[in-house]
């Protein structure tokens, strides 16, 4: 039988996934993935992560569980930067350790440290020596790595093509695809954007209230990068240099019509980002801008009389 | 005569408002939702009709508040909307240079930025008790005040107690606290109502431009103690329409005369849905793990509409994707 690994659909799952999968799967294991976030995900990820973390810590926690009885390993890495210079968040830091202290019965975790502050190798380095760790000799790693690599440059190259990651990760194709109706620019960290449970069909509504959407995974990062640059301080948190770099591009180059920021109750760099993000955005242009915060109490109600609100905004201003 | 209906169903009050030529208003009606909106209304609108004169015809209607698919649903709304464009509409229409409405009512709070005619920003809170009617009702009841009286109180007060207002529980127990120091009435309830506004405009209003036209609405906008407080802490004028509690539904029975004038007919279905028999059913739906709450709408043996469920197996009603476009 082969060895069974996991990897929970949460947190930066939906940025790596497809490098991940074809790693281990490349290896000989058997990768399995929790399923999406549903009421009992969230339920149990809720009780499991401490009160005060923030909503996606907690679903990261309730696909752990999901995934601790069917698997013989959990791939839990210990994201700590993906850029150099910056940081992804302090709460990736600590996850493995408070994983594995959470008290629960889990299988052995795999957590290699993936921090590209401590050379551009330092993700490559740290998948082979886990793999190795498992009992895979170097040679066969190394491959498997480049194979892995060369598949999350597909993904990404297909997500620049205006798709999102629902169509490749949970195999969704009924989200319609326009190139002719007006564009939303839809910002957040990838776990918000989407789980469509936690942030209650975001995107899905919106292609069905007549909109299309650009989402940071949809720019090329150089183009991202380019315009981060140009903050007058410099960001360390990657994810919040994304969301300003992505406003920053669009709101230059592209005709959107209405701007949302998706962020998560608890979040501080979300905080700190979603301020300097509003500012810009009225500096910059004068569209209508939506903050949302998701929390684990969110009625689907407040969300969508918020939502509506923000469409009418649009539209009035479209036929005026 | 021709005249459009409103109703704003919200889990605190339920208002109703017909709308006639000129943009007079004919009839209006609040009263408690009390956690049942199908009796509320129902009783609201047999309420009203007994308030119309006899040639008065609704040519359309529509619904807004939290509960506005249901109140869409029930009457056969011609425009469901949610509160917040609603409520904008209504301030447009009553002062058309209005540039921020302010709107407190029993069950939420908000704040309406309008540009030139148009809603250009906005912000509700929902979550936080302490700014809200609800939270005032509970205050003034604990003090042995009725909510007017208690207005009026303020009005008199010389010397606030300060009151921490960051949430309601905190503000309940200062304020007990005070009493027991020996404040007077007055001075706490002045004390209380600028607890409300710091906290709503500490909270609700965080980086809003406030500019003038200033509108203050709903329910709590009666209270000329809060408004007071309002206009001492923003220094400026602060106005209340004449229909302060009702702007909801006078939005809803704008949007639907727009709308029909659009569509050139009403789907309303008359007065007498009060005599129906509506019954809402929920159920778990075993279709996947999200085991949604669907809520079932019937009356006349026909199902009128379905809601809750996450992924449009139960909603995906012909009514109700026409009610939600
Ligand atoms: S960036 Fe925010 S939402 Fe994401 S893990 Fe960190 S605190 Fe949580
Ligand atoms: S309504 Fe849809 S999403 Fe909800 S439990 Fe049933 S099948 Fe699942």
């Amino acid at each position: 039988m082969l060895v069974k690994i996991g990897i929970p659909r949460a947190l930066l799952y939906y940025h790596y996934f497809p490098l991940w999968e074809c790693f281990w799967g490349h290896l000989g294991l058997e990768v399995i993935t929790s399923p999406p976030t549903d009421k009992s995900v969230l339920d149990r990820g809720v009780i499991a992560a401490a009160p005060e973390t923030c909503l996606p810590v907690k679903v990261y926690y309730g696909h752990v569980l999901a995934l601790a009885k069917a698997v013989d390993y959990l791939f839990v890495p210990r994201i700590i930067s993906a850029q150099k210079g910056t940081y992804i968040c302090p709460k990736f830091m600590g996850l493995p350790n408070m994983i594995k202290h959470s008290g629960y019965d889990l299988p052995p975790l795999i957590s290699p440290t993936l921090d590209t502050n401590r050379g551009k190798k330092s993700w490559q380095r740290a998948h082979i020596q886990a793999a190795q760790g498992l009992g895979y000799n170097k040679k066969k790693a190394l491959t498997a790595w480049r194979y892995a690599n060369y598949r999350l440059r597909l993904y990404r190259e297909k997500l620049q093509q205006k798709r999102t990651p629902l169509e490749f990760l949970n195999h969704d194709h009924s989200l319609p695809r326009s190139f002719t109706s007006p564009t939303i620019l839809l910002l957040g960290h990838p776990y918000n954007l989407f789980d469509e449970f936690t942030n209650m069909n975001l995107i899905r509504q919106l292609y069905q209230y007549g909109y299309q959407i650009i989402t940071p995974e949809m720019l090329s990062p150089v183009i991202i990068e380019r315009e981060a640059t140009q903050l007058p301080k410099h960001l360390f948190w990657s994810l919040g240099r994304t969301i300003l770099g992505t406003a920053f591009h669009c709101l230059k180059n592209s005709p959107v019509v209405g701007v949302i920021h998706l962020t998560s109750f608890g979040c501080g760099p979300d905080s700190l980002v979603g301020e300097l993000l509003e500012r810009r955005v009225n500096k910059l242009s004068n569209l209508p801008f939506l903050l949302l915060t998701l929390d684990e109490h969110t009625g689907e109600g407040g969300l969508i009389t918020r939502l509506e609100a923000f469409l009418d905004m649009i539209e009035w201003r479209r036929s005026s | 005569m021709q005249a459009y209906l409103g109703i704003d169903l919200g889990s605190v009050s339920t208002n109703f408002l017909v709308l006639g030529p000129n943009s007079a208003v004919l009839a209006h009606h609040c009263l408690r939702t009390q956690g049942d909106p199908i009796t509320a209304i129902k009783a609201g609108l047999t309420q009203l009709k007994k308030q119309l004169a006899p040639g008065v015809i609704i040519c359309g209607a529509g619904s807004t508040g939290s509960g506005r698919h249901l109140a869409g649903v029930m009457i056969g709304a011609d425009t469901v909307k949610n509160e917040i464009t609603a409520h904008g509409i209504a301030a447009a229409h009553e002062i058309p240079a209005v540039q921020t409405v302010l709107e407190i009512g029993g069950q939420d709070s908000k704040i309406i930025i309008l540009r030139q005619g148009m809603v250009t920003d906005f912000a509700m809170n929902t979550v936080c008790a302490a700014g809200t009617g609800s939270f005032l009702d509970r205050q003034a009841e604990r003090l042995g005040l009725s909510i007017e009286h208690f207005g009026q109180l303020a009005l008199e007060s010389k010397n606030p107690v300060r009151i921490a207002g960051r949430c309601a529980v905190f503000a309940e127990s200062d304020m007990i606290h005070k009493q027991q120091l020996g404040h007077s009435m007055e001075d706490i309830s002045r004390g209380l109502c600028q607890a409300l506004v710091r906290n709503y405009l500490n909270n609700v209003a965080k980086g809003k431009e406030i500019l003038a036209p200033i509108l203050f609405q709903g329910g709590v906008a009666a209270n000329r103690g809060i408004k007071q407080a309002f206009e001492e802490a923003l220094e400026q004028e602060v106005i209340v329409p004449k229909h302060h509690a009702v702007m909801g539904a006078l939005g809803a029975a704008l949007l639907a005369k727009q709308t029909v004038s659009r569509k050139k007919k009403s789907s309303f279905r008359g007065f007498e849905v009060s005599h129906w028999n509506f019954k809402v059913r929920t159920k778990h739906c075993n279709g996947c793990s999200n085991t949604c709450e669907v809520v079932k709408i019937t009356a006349k043996g026909q199902i009128l509409a379905c809601w809750g469920d996450r992924c449009g197996r139960w909603s995906a009603d012909p009514l109700v994707n026409r009610l939600n476009a």
